[in-house]
């Protein structure tokens, strides 16, 4: 049987301050080696000075992933020469006197699958390494240390995957969690990345380091089980061994064995106390925790009896089911859910358009309203939804300006329904022997009158002068 | 002008209008320029010294608000770092480092108009016990100038000694500041674990160490302590003293109090003279109306290979940041692979550091750790439980500070575990976070002998108060330089 | 008893050049070997303490950039990067 187990960095991009300093969590918008002071940079006498809201959202993430979250949590230092490493050590959680890591042992459902959690750790990242020149050679190594510090929680899996489709759910849940707790936004280039390790039955296990996106994660699962599987299939022993992932090329790369001498020395950072987070404050925080993507999605099935695939589709998505929960009310929130899920996501389906948009809950409310009260067709409201995300003015603005309304005046529609009526004298006399055909003529008055007329009051007319 | 005061006298001096800090400070530095040839306690001078007396001169005389040290001239270890200042720790590794921010005690101390005449010497990163491992040279004992004035703050203590300055911050991983108070016959503090911000001081072992005021008497510590000490949002280790006034009730002596004698630190090897201090000092704490009773704490005995399998682990991961690429000396990284360009660079470290460091690597590593490290961590746990026993009965705790007397310069140098057991007396404070003291208490053959009195967490205050009331106990002789 | 190679190693994980410097090797070696007096302290059933605080007590997230142009005063390369040597 094939065995997948993750280890996933991610950045706690909605943090204001990086891990240990007052710098800027958000690296990304500096010239190069603009976000850094001396604690980043690990002057001689800087001390670290931990994040509270860190630690804060880093039990959350915890309690979400159904982990266990310790009364006290601890920091230790990682010890290992490399450039991008200010201090030349990481500090980082482990377990090694009791559980002191932000999340212990923990579990989430991919589908059937149950998926087992062994820990999570808050931890900094180190900086950026960039290389000039063609070859080995004249290879210029560059470092950026505005990343240095930004805060991470490290999760990682028990290696309980069995193939990669179960690897993209499972990244598709957390990405969806990660940004329903508003933690993080897990589209930011480089805000998730990922180690793996692979094993395939009867092989050694294979760990692959270095995927700097989901999208790769999942290629790069992958590509090994196939690497693994050749190898077996023509009796190749597959050795233990440390491989990089090479974004370039979509492979991965045995990497050189020096890593493997490596002694992290692992201690305590004195620097740093251990925290109490005792049950009082735990219970506070999951107060304030966001309702859930499984419970939102309960809720909206068994209270307003929404289709279980259109819940399902809301709930994963924070921006849309915190637009629906402003908007709904008892009495329009299937139509409302209907419009989100069937209208507004096709609109704005990237990042971009949805940042531009102009959509309030308001807009939804009346739009939802006016369909239901036969002010505007369907048709009609999708072409007002085009215009509200694109400007923001009101609906009721949007209606006329753009001749928007229903033909609802009686007078108005029976003089279009005579004119139907004259034009259509085999149709008119099709539907008096078979009332079912009548709805062609409702298309045609549809067609004239561009979608507007009022539905319902256009097929009472309409029966009643054909008589 | 007469550079002999105190700290406390020298603020009420100028305050009066007595004399000009201008003045003060300008002879200070005289007094520098003309004897430290002989006693290398500075590494620097700051140059603008005078400049600074003169504008706290005209605050006086404008009567503008001065801040409480009114011009002090102080000296400062050179591993703590001031705005724009060099800051060497005593190391070719950091020769040209200019720290590009204050540390917290020295923030501080500006606001309140102290003056830093210059960086004073110690052992490269503090490691060491006689400042013989600085990289820029050994300072001398003013008392003897062939022996050790003791270390690592032998600078500090060498300085406030032979009158370079009235005060000198100091800094003690394992006795670093009560060792040379002790050699050089002036008052040295370590506080409770967490009573001084360390941000801004430069690592050597951060879980046990402290910043600790180098003085010519009790009171101007517990003047300094009210200044430097305090919660600090930049140091997360720092306790909540909510604003202790250490100078008030200091008079109030020690009658009633218990103070228990460490029987482990006054065994084999003591030197006679400092036994028979110790035994003096006692008998005068007896006639202020303390009782006094031995006891026993016996994880002393493995404290000293604690300590050092301790302060070697965090050494060996506080230094490993000096791989000379942000900053460091001029050494470019051209043509050279990363292991071999941070080898080479590290070769700067001096011998005792490299030494340190290597042992830094091998007590925590895979293997290894569980019979160090782990062992090392154990002990200093035991110790603080059985030392906080004894706080159950007695208020003090009393001990020679050093067990010997200073000894020639390149003497103990090569001789490693005689070095290791000078520190006997001293570890157990840092290991176990308590406050400790170091009295100027006799001069034998022109040595100098200190006392060591330690207290519970916090009670730094009572420790104060009895150090005061043991010092006032003698009269010693004038260092003779 | 700590061996020659285990302090050569080290001295390589440390970045610590030792190489034909006998007098360092000895010295370790003697200084490591003072420890085993850790091993008569019979302290196995010891719990390890440590300082501890509320949450409370630590950062508030908050923004607070470096009041000065550090980069500057650091060793740069071409301005604004910190130069490594190659990664081999």
């Amino acid at each position: 049987m094939t065995k997948i187990g993750l280890e996933i960095h991610c950045q706690l991009t909605n943090l204001e301050s990086k891990l240990f300093c007052s710098c800027k969590a958000n690296y990304r918008e500096f010239q190069i080696n603009e976000n850094i002071c001396p604690v980043c940079m690990g002057l001689p006498g800087s001390l670290p000075r931990l994040n509270q809201e860190a630690v804060k959202k880093g039990t959350m993430i915890a309690m979400a992933l159904n982990c266990t979250t310790p009364d006290k949590i601890a920091f230790f230092r990682k010890n290992y020469f490399y450039p991008d490493l200010p201090k030349n050590f990481q500090i980082t959680q482990l377990n090694i006197y009791g559980d002191t890591s932000i999340g212990g042992a923990g579990s989430i459902m991919v589908g059937d699958k149950k998926i087992r959690i062994t820990r999570i750790q808050l931890e900094e990242d180190p900086g950026r390494l960039i290389y000039e020149g063609s070859s080995t050679k004249n290879q210029i190594t560059l470092v950026d240390y505005n990343r240095a510090g930004t805060p991470l929680v490290e999760i990682v899996t028990e290696p309980d995957f069995e193939n990669p489709k179960q690897v993209r759910e499972f990244l598709n849940i957390l990405s969806d969690l990660l940004e329903n707790l508003a933690v993080a936004d897990p589209s930011l280039e480089g805000a998730m990345r990922a180690d793996a390790n692979v094993s395939i039955e009867g092989g050694n296990k294979v760990e692959i380091k270095n995927i700097g996106s989901f999208h790769d994660l999942e290629k790069a699962v992958h590509f090994e089980i196939t690497r693994q599987n050749s190898l077996h299939s023509r009796d190749i022993t597959i050795t233990q061994e440390t491989r990089h992932w090479d974004d370039k090329r979509k492979i991965t790369i045995s990497s050189r064995s020096k890593e493997e001498e490596l002694d992290y020395r692992y201690f305590l950072e004195g620097d740093i106390p251990w925290v109490k987070i005792d049950s009082e404050i735990q219970e506070k925080l999951k107060s304030k925790m966001p309702e859930s993507i499984s419970s939102k999605k309960e809720r909206y099935i068994s209270k307003y009896n929404i289709p279980s695939q259109v819940a399902d589709v809301l709930s994963s998505d924070k921006f849309y089911s915190d637009l629906f929960d402003e908007s709904h009310t008892e009495n329009n929130a299937k139509e409302i859910a209907n419009i989100i899920t069937t209208d507004l996501m096709g609109l704005v389906d990237t990042r971009e358009k949805l940042e531009k948009s102009k959509i309030t809950a308001t807009h939804l409310r009346d739009l939802a309203d006016s369909i239901q009260s036969g002010k505007i067709s369907r048709n009609s409201a999708k072409n007002a939804l085009y215009e509200i995300v694109k400007t923001g003015n009101d609906l009721s603005q949007v209606i006329s300006e753009l001749d928007l309304g229903n033909v609802s005046d009686e007078s108005e529609l029976t003089g279009i329904i005579r004119e139907i009526i004259s034009e259509e004298s085999q149709a008119v006399e099709q539907a008096k022997s078979n009332p079912q055909t009548i709805n062609y003529l409702v298309g045609k008055v549809m067609q004239k009158t561009k979608g507007k007329a009022d539905p319902k009051l256009t097929l009472d007319l309409l029966k009643k002068q054909i008589g | 002008m007469n550079l002999k005061i105190s700290a406390l006298e020298f603020v009420q001096e100028v305050q009066n209008g007595n004399i000009s800090a201008e003045d003060f400070v300008a002879k200070t530095l005289e007094r520098i320029q003309s004897i430290d040839d002989k006693l290398h306690a500075f590494l620097s001078i700051n140059e603008d010294a005078v400049n600074q007396a003169q504008e706290i001169d005209r605050k006086v005389k404008s009567g503008d608000k001065v801040g409480v040290c009114f011009g002090m001239p102080i000296s400062i270890k050179d591993n703590m770092c001031i705005k724009n200042s060099k800051t060497t720790c005593g190391s070719k590794m950091l020769e040209n480092f200019v720290a590009p921010y204050d540390a917290t005690v020295i923030r501080k101390l500006k606001q309140q108009d102290a003056i830093f005449v210059g960086k004073v010497n110690l052992d490269e990163f503090a490691m060491g016990l006689t400042t013989e491992f600085s990289a820029f040279g050994p300072s001398k004992n003013p008392w003897e100038t062939d022996h050790v004035p003791g270390g690592s703050s032998g600078g500090s203590a060498v300085s406030v000694s032979a009158f370079e300055c009235v005060a000198s911050l100091g800094s003690d991983t394992g006795g670093s500041v009560r060792n040379p108070a002790s050699f050089c016959s002036v008052v040295g503090f370590k506080p409770t674990y967490g009573l001084i911000s360390r941000y801004g001081l430069v690592s050597y072992a951060n879980s046990i160490e402290q910043i600790g005021p180098l003085t010519r008497t009790v009171k101007d510590t517990a003047f300094m302590l009210n200044i430097i000490s305090g919660l600090d949002s930049n140091d997360n280790t720092t306790v909540d003293n909510k604003d202790e006034n250490y100078l008030s009730g200091i008079d109030s002596g020690i009658e009633g109090k218990k103070i228990g004698i460490i029987k482990e630190m006054l065994g084999d090897g003591v030197d006679p003279a400092v036994l028979s201090a110790t035994k003096d000092a006692i008998s005068k704490l007896e006639n202020l109306g303390a009782t006094c009773e031995e006891i026993s704490l016996d994880m002393v005995k493995y404290s000293v290979a604690a300590y050092y399998t301790i302060t070697a682990t965090e050494a060996g991961s506080n230094l490993a940041r000096y791989d000379n690429l942000r900053y460091g000396y001029d050494f470019s990284v051209e043509g050279y692979e990363f292991n071999s360009y941070i080898t080479k660079a590290r070769q700067n470290f001096g011998p005792e550091v490299k030494r340190r460091m290597i042992i830094g690597g091998f007590v925590p590593s895979t293997g290894h750790a569980g019979k160090y490290f782990l062992k090392a961590l154990k002990i200093k746990s035991k110790l603080t439980r059985e030392i906080n026993d004894a706080f159950k009965k007695f208020d003090l705790l009393i001990a020679p500070t050093v067990p010997i007397l200073p000894f020639k310069i390149g003497e103990k140098i090569d001789d490693p575990i005689a070095l290791f057991l000078v520190d006997i007396n001293t570890v157990t404070a840092n290991l176990t976070g308590k406050p400790a003291i170091s009295v100027p208490f006799a001069v034998s053959n022109g040595l100098p002998i200190g006392i060591q009195l330690l207290a519970d967490s916090m009670q730094d205050k009572l420790l104060l108060r009895a150090a005061h009331a043991l010092e006032n106990t003698v009269k010693l002789p004038e260092v003779p330089i | 008893m700590v061996t020659e190679e285990e302090i050569q190693y080290v001295s390589k994980l440390m970045k610590i050049d030792v190489h034909d410097h006998k007098e360092y090797i000895d010295k370790v070696q003697t200084m490591i070997n003072y420890f085993d007096i850790l091993d008569s302290a019979g302290v196995e059933s010891e719990e390890i303490s440590m300082q501890e605080m509320p949450i409370s007590h630590l950062r508030e997230d908050k923004y607070i950039p470096f009041d000065d142009k550090l980069i500057e005063k650091l060793n740069n390369y071409k301005g604004t990067y910190v130069r490594a040597p190659k990664m081999s």
